[in-house]
């Protein structure tokens, strides 16, 4: 079966506007003069689960545009390595994690060749981008994590 | 203080060496990142965030100023010379910008795009002299319930101005509201759908989900289609405008100019609509409609001049109501809050260096823009036949430090990991975010204006309609609404926006 790309948002909106209508009801409602925090969430999020309903309506009437297959790897490969890169960048500290950051999102390209041209200068890459934001810049990430810090005193 | 005195301190504050010096590495940066393909100012700007971290508030402000008009620029210049708008504004001067670089005529679309942006530019700079402080002194009377009419027409400016169906970006702003609505309630101090995490406590950082959406979520939709990105790059040839080109430029800039000037201000997607309706009056009022689209140099002229006119002009509602209007301008309200300034009417009385200093270095960088990227057009030609196997990692990792930076925060890092794929997600449906990213600022605001204009009428609704400005901006929003019913304007909005995709 495809999906139309009204079926999906309008699922998407109906889920999110019920979600967060849901969580809104538990806090304090008050009236128009003394709006609680949960008055305009709730109001929000009604509007928004109906435009979901009527967006899934419309889906239903009309053939909308179907949604096209997705090429799975880069949307898996580089949020991974976003990810990767924030678990890592104090332990690493900063070349070696945006070296990192570099080398796992290159995959998700169809051209990616490993060689040798291309490391060097994810190489270069990395140490200029240390010295441009902690050097020069002055961003309080650590050159060296506090990893390879446990190393050293072994 | 009297416009000139605070012109003579704006100049003073600008004309410092190192003021100086920030606003031509802003100007110089915002370019080279502006005119790589596939990146719009909103990821140049947060990318090159971390740059103005360590600087005091008005060098910061200054540098970000740079920054954005110079990405405007590359984008232009992108368009032109590769038939890629970075950004929706920069699609209709591809329209005849790229049908001059393919006839040869390259460089005299840039210088004509570079004249037009200069001239503009320092009109609205001078219109922003004039109409800022007349506005901010104007805003001390607003209430909360003209502020909340504002908002309302702001946002339903940015639905009726994408492209795609009004219905889906109506979703996009109530989802937006909702997820400015994430972190401690100011009033009651409840925390909302903060799940226990005490990093949501203080809410979404704007700056982190444009950066998702924007930024990344933009590499993952380029990586998609990477096979049949390959563009060839126009050649630069004479860069000198003929005496005709001259004498066919010089009405649609004046025209140009007065319409971005004006639209600039409104509230809504101000710098897109400017440039479309400049390329339509230019097309109507032309004596050879026929060349439009075949490499008429006003086509390119007009909403160039447009385009950059409106680009300094929407400051005004940003910086003296703390109103953003468009996705950019809700992005400088982001980093000039991460400096710890809050933009409003107070600004100009408590900050009279940095509002002033601001203003004269947006002329300042006006003038750096032309003689900076005439001159320097080959490189920036360079920079955009760099394969996009080669860029898409380096954004990762430009983005990735940008918003790690803003309070070195690993959680933002994750963060922007989720909203890029749900900016991913968005281009697959259909929906546009710039509704979304304008209302994720604007709804909190709504929210609390809300709050405090029917706490103060005691929960009666008729506050909105009996203050004339407010009833003013709330007709006006529903005309708005109701235009876009209407089969003629419909056929035209569909026709103006179908290109933007």
């Amino acid at each position: 079966m495809k999906l139309s790309q009204d079926a999906i948002l309008g699922t998407f909106f109906t889920t999110v506007g019920v979600v967060f209508g849901l969580i809104a009801l538990n806090y304090p409602f008050g009236t128009a003069g003394r709006m609680g925090p949960g008055y305009f969430p709730v109001i929000v999020s009604t509007l928004l689960a109906v435009t979901g309903i009527a967006i899934l309506m419309r889906a239903r009437l009309a053939t909308g545009e179907p949604v096209r297959a997705a090429r799975w790897l880069p949307l898996v490969v580089v949020p991974l390595a976003v990810i990767l890169f924030g678990l890592l960048v104090e332990k690493l500290g900063m070349p070696l994690a945006v070296m990192m950051l570099v080398v796992i999102a290159a995959t998700a390209s169809v051209k990616f060749k490993l060689n040798w041209m291309a490391t060097a200068g994810a190489a270069t890459f990395s140490a200029v981008c240390a010295i441009v934001f902690v050097e020069l810049l002055g961003l309080p990430i650590p050159i060296i994590g506090t990893w390879l810090h446990a190393i050293g005193h072994f | 203080m009297d416009i000139f005195s605070g012109l003579m301190l704006g100049l003073s504050t600008a004309t410092t060496l190192s003021n100086f010096a920030y606003c031509f590495v802003g100007v110089l940066l915002g370019t080279a990142v502006g005119v790589l393909p596939g990146v719009g100012p909103i990821a140049t700007i947060s990318m090159l965030l971390p740059f103005t971290f360590g600087l005091p508030v008005d060098t910061a402000m200054i540098m970000l100023a740079g920054i954005f008009y110079g990405s405007q620029y590359g984008g232009s210049t992108t368009a032109i010379l590769m038939n890629l708008p970075g950004e929706a504004s920069s699609v209709v001067t591809t329209l005849d910008g790229h049908e001059m670089a393919k006839q040869g005529k390259a460089g005299r679309a840039l210088a004509a795009a570079a004249i037009g942006s200069f001239f503009a530019g320092s009109v609205g700079t001078l219109f922003i002299v004039i109409a800022a402080p007349l506005l901010a002194s104007l805003a001390l009377t607003f209430g909360p319930a003209e502020y909340f009419s504002l908002i309302v027409l702001g946002l339903i400016t940015s639905m009726v101005l994408t492209s795609g169906s009004l219905l889906t970006a109506f979703g996009m702003a109530l989802f937006g509201i909702l997820l400015g609505m994430i972190g401690t309630d100011i009033n009651s101090g409840a925390a909302r759908y903060t799940f226990g995490s005490p990093n949501l406590l203080d809410g979404l950082d704007f700056v982190v989900v444009a950066t998702g959406i924007f930024g990344l979520g933009d590499v993952l939709a380029n990586l998609e289609n990477e096979s049949n990105r390959m563009a060839g790059v126009a050649r630069v040839s004479s860069l000198f405008p003929t005496r005709e080109d001259w004498k066919r430029m010089v009405m649609p800039i004046l025209r140009g100019t007065g319409i971005g000037v004006l639209l600039g201000v409104l509230p809504g997607a101000g710098v897109l609509l400017a440039s479309f309706s400049a390329y339509a009056l230019e097309k109507k009022v032309s004596r050879h409609p026929e060349e439009f689209g075949k490499g008429a140099i006003e086509g390119v002229a007009a909403p160039e001049a447009a385009n950059n006119a409106a680009a300094q002009t929407c400051f005004i509602p940003m910086l003296t109501l703390g109103l953003p209007g468009t996705a950019t301008m809700a992005l400088m309200i982001g980093a000039l809050v991460v400096q710890g300034v809050q933009p409003g009417p107070e600004i100009l009385s408590q900050q009279p260096a940095l509002f002033w200093g601001l203003i004269v270095s947006m002329w300042i960088g006006n003038l750096m823009l032309l003689f900076l990227n005439l001159p320097l057009v080959g490189i920036w030609a360079k920079l955009i036949s760099v394969p996009y196997h080669f860029l898409f990692p380096m954004i990762c990792v430009f983005t990735t430090i940008g918003v790690y930076s803003i309070s070195n925060s690993v959680f933002d890092v994750y963060m922007m990991a989720l909203f890029g794929a749900l900016g991913y997600f968005f281009k697959k449906v259909g929906a546009e975010p710039a509704p979304l990213v304008l209302a994720l600022i604007l709804g909190p605001m709504a929210e609390e204006y809300l709050r405090r204009a029917l706490l103060i009428s005691q929960g009666d609704a008729s506050v909105f309609f009996t203050s004339p400005l407010s009833l003013g901006t709330l007709i006006v929003a529903g005309l708005l609404l109701l235009s876009i019913i209407s089969p003629r304007f419909r056929k035209v909005r569909e026709e103006g926006l179908q290109e933007v995709d």
